[in-house]
């Protein structure tokens, strides 16, 4: 009998430290910023109490918010989308054999292993009109006389940001598919190739739908981290200029260590979070009724 | 015996997460808990020493200084006012806030009487509130323009005092070197508001009236903001303000590609240290009444209450603060980093150890200082930061300052 209750206890036992760990790190830290959400906050911290759902009329009142939502769709599409496509690409390049394969795989690891923030700044000294590395090669090779101003505009800077946020995320795409194109058995392509279907025909009946699941799994854990991602914009524009290249992370961020609206910023954190909620249900129940199929 | 050892894991696994963070020395000694901000690279070491010093002459003392570099130094402070943990004693630029969550005792409590006299008065008028002095100056910065010599000469401009002299000086420098920027202007988040407050003094106007009411979108401060949106699109300052910050036009006046800024005492040294060399000269801000204003820049030592502090803990307070501020301590303090001191003693020392400091001491003594004892002044801060960056975008002055305005005196 005691053996019995020890044996099914046991697995619980395993995963207590787990599951512990899992409370501090993440279920207090998400009822602590919807317990901001809804309070009073003052400038310099004091929850002073329950406020109810003023902190998000203010948030949504605000014309800025508007402005910062669109942004963050903006980006977290442009990105999840063209790293996606280039991401596997590259996958589809580097898992062909060639000399130097190996070596090509290390490169496409780097801006994956190199800081957000190291590579932000990288970028902004590049395209800086003054003296960024890009206007002194194209005035070294005689393209241009004068330097030019890679930034004239919010909507050149943000652009600027998305190619950032592009160039450090194709590698996880490129490692997930690589992953998958490399599980995929070469006999599949034999017969094809034996029935006659060109490249075309092998990509998009073979390759992509037995790399689907992979690309799936990488694109909704990409929309999580590139919505979620503050380094870049961060470093490179603060979100200036007046909010322009702001996302709900550098927009919130501002709001409560600059402005200090703690209350407000934990609402546009609470909105942010039910919008990843939303898409990571869609990919859940996607995913369980393939499951029942 | 697996199964056994499997249980004691996780239990002392459980245990030690709940251990984390309760960490209490009982040695009989008062703990002094100070958070202080990280002026710059020296400023660990220099409290390294003052600790060590502090305690060898005050037994009875456990003096623990946290340094916080400027970047977290808010989100450190106030998640320990959230977590009921506030630091005895924080040094750091706003003290409005805290007053107004009543955090604060007043300096009187805890600042000796001899420590207490040694202050600047124009310093202590900036931190009072209904009458109370609520925190005490720890050091000053002061701005004035810098211009490039050479760069003068060669356009054959003189240091201009005036704003029309300066949009003279700047046409002339462009029409000498296209690739100049004659003006360096920085209105991003870092500090957007000081350049709102050069202007607005300089055209006579301020964030406030006499009476200490917001006067945000008075017609002299649209004015102001109007004459310097205006620099920049005629295309006489560095190419993009919103995201350049006063550190980027510090290099770029270093190198020369930047002719004019303002900017605070401590340039020189930023420059060499940066391994630049520049024939600068250091002028008053150029202003559109006659009379020039700088800015002052401000901060603070403050003492936050504790529920059951004794007599003797408080004693400890005032202590610490007698011994930082003893003339040598207090003016090798100030030297450490290139800043002004806020006591006349200090100010004495340092004048005759460096005769071009002099001059700054005078400038800070008459500096205007931004309305930091109003409890709006964060919102006032971001807002006309805002406003500089939406009038940049094409948006107009003066609707944009009503709104502000509107947004913060209701």
């Amino acid at each position: 009998m005691k053996k019995r209750t020890l044996r099914k206890t046991e697995p619980y036992m395993w995963i207590a430290p787990s599951i512990v760990l899992m409370a501090i790190f993440i279920v207090i830290p998400i009822f602590s910023v919807f317990r901001t959400a809804f309070s009073e906050v003052s400038k310099s911290g004091l929850i002073k109490g329950f406020n109810g759902v003023d902190n998000f009329v203010k948030v949504l009142s605000n014309p800025d918010f508007a402005l910062v939502l669109k942004n963050t769709l903006v980006w977290t599409i442009f990105v999840v989308v063209l790293s996606t496509v280039l991401g596997f690409i590259l996958a589809l390049l580097l898992n062909n054999n060639f000399r130097g394969r190996k070596i090509a795989r290390a490169i496409v690891v780097f801006p994956w292993a190199t800081t957000l923030v190291v590579q932000a700044s990288i970028w902004t000294f590049i395209i800086n009109t003054d003296f960024g590395t890009l206007n002194t090669l194209l005035r070294t090779l005689g393209i241009i006389e004068q330097n030019i101003n890679w930034t004239p505009t919010p909507e050149a800077w943000f652009a600027w940001e998305i190619a950032c946020g592009i160039f450090v995320t194709i590698p996880f795409v490129c490692f997930t598919a690589l992953s998958g194109l490399q599980g995929i058995d070469s006999s599949y392509y034999e017969a094809a190739t034996v029935d006659g279907a060109n490249y075309w025909q092998k990509l998009f009946h073979i390759t992509i739908p037995l790399v689907k699941p992979s690309l799936t799994v990488a694109t909704v854990l990409n929309i999580i981290y590139v919505f979620n991602s503050f380094p870049i914009i961060w470093t490179m524009t603060k979100g200036a200029p007046a909010h322009k290249t702001d996302t709900l992370v550098t927009y919130l961020y501002t709001l409560a260590f600059y402005n200090g609206k703690r209350g407000e910023a934990a609402a546009v954190s609470v909105i942010g979070f039910l919008i990843l909620l939303a898409c990571a249900s869609v990919y859940m129940v996607s995913t369980l009724k393939k499951g029942d199929e | 015996m697996k199964k056994f050892l499997a249980m004691v894991l996780a239990v002392v696994m459980m245990l030690g997460l709940v251990a984390c963070g309760d960490k209490k020395t009982d040695d009989g000694k008062i703990t002094l808990d100070v958070i202080a901000a990280e002026y710059g690279l020296k400023t660990k070491e220099w409290w390294q020493g003052f600790e060590k010093d502090f305690e060898a002459a005050n037994e009875g003392i456990d003096l623990v200084v946290d340094v916080v570099s400027w970047n977290d130094i808010y989100t450190v402070v106030s998640t320990r006012i959230g977590n009921n943990n506030a630091p005895d004693i924080l040094n750091i630029d706003v003290f409005a806030d805290y007053q107004a969550d009543d955090l604060l005792l007043p300096a009187k409590d805890y600042v000796s009487d001899e420590t207490y006299a040694k202050f600047y008065q124009s310093f202590l008028d900036q931190s009072v509130v209904d009458g109370e002095v609520w925190a005490i100056p720890d050091l000053a910065s002061a701005r004035a323009m810098y211009y490039n010599k050479d760069i003068l000469d060669a356009a054959g401009v003189e240091v201009p005092t005036t704003w029309d002299e300066l949009k003279a000086a700047c046409e002339k420098i462009k029409a000498y070197d296209a690739n100049i920027y004659p003006w360096g202007v920085d209105m991003t988040q870092d500090e957007g508001q000081a350049c709102f407050a050069y202007y607005i003094w300089n055209n006579g106007g301020d964030f406030t009236d006499a009476q200490g009411n917001w006067t945000l979108n008075s017609e002299k401060n649209v004015e102001a903001i109007e004459f310097i949106i205006g620099m920049v699109k005629d295309g006489y300052t560095n190419s993009d303000p919103a995201t350049e910050t006063r550190y980027i036009n510090q290099d770029m006046f270093g190198t020369g590609k930047v002719a004019m800024m303002i900017g605070p005492n401590s340039i020189p040294t930023y420059i060499a240290d940066a391994g630049n060399t520049v024939n600068y000269g250091v002028a008053s801000i150029p202003t559109n009444t006659g009379v020039s204003v700088s800015q002052g820049v401000m901060d603070r030592f403050m003492c936050f209450k504790k529920d059951g502090r004794t007599d003797e803990e408080l004693a400890a307070v005032t202590t610490f603060f007698d011994f930082f501020y003893e003339d040598e301590r207090y003016s090798d303090w100030v030297i450490m980093e290139g800043f002004l001191p806020a006591t006349s003693a200090g100010g004495e020392i340092m004048a005759a150890a460096d005769p071009s400091a002099a001059a700054w001491i005078d400038i800070v003594g008459s500096s205007k200082f931004y309305p930091t004892a109003k409890a709006e002044w964060a919102d006032v801060k971001q807002g006309v930061i805002d406003v500089q960056q939406k009038a940049l975008q094409g948006g107009n002055v003066k609707e944009l300052l009503d709104n502000l305005q509107k947004e913060i005196a209701g």
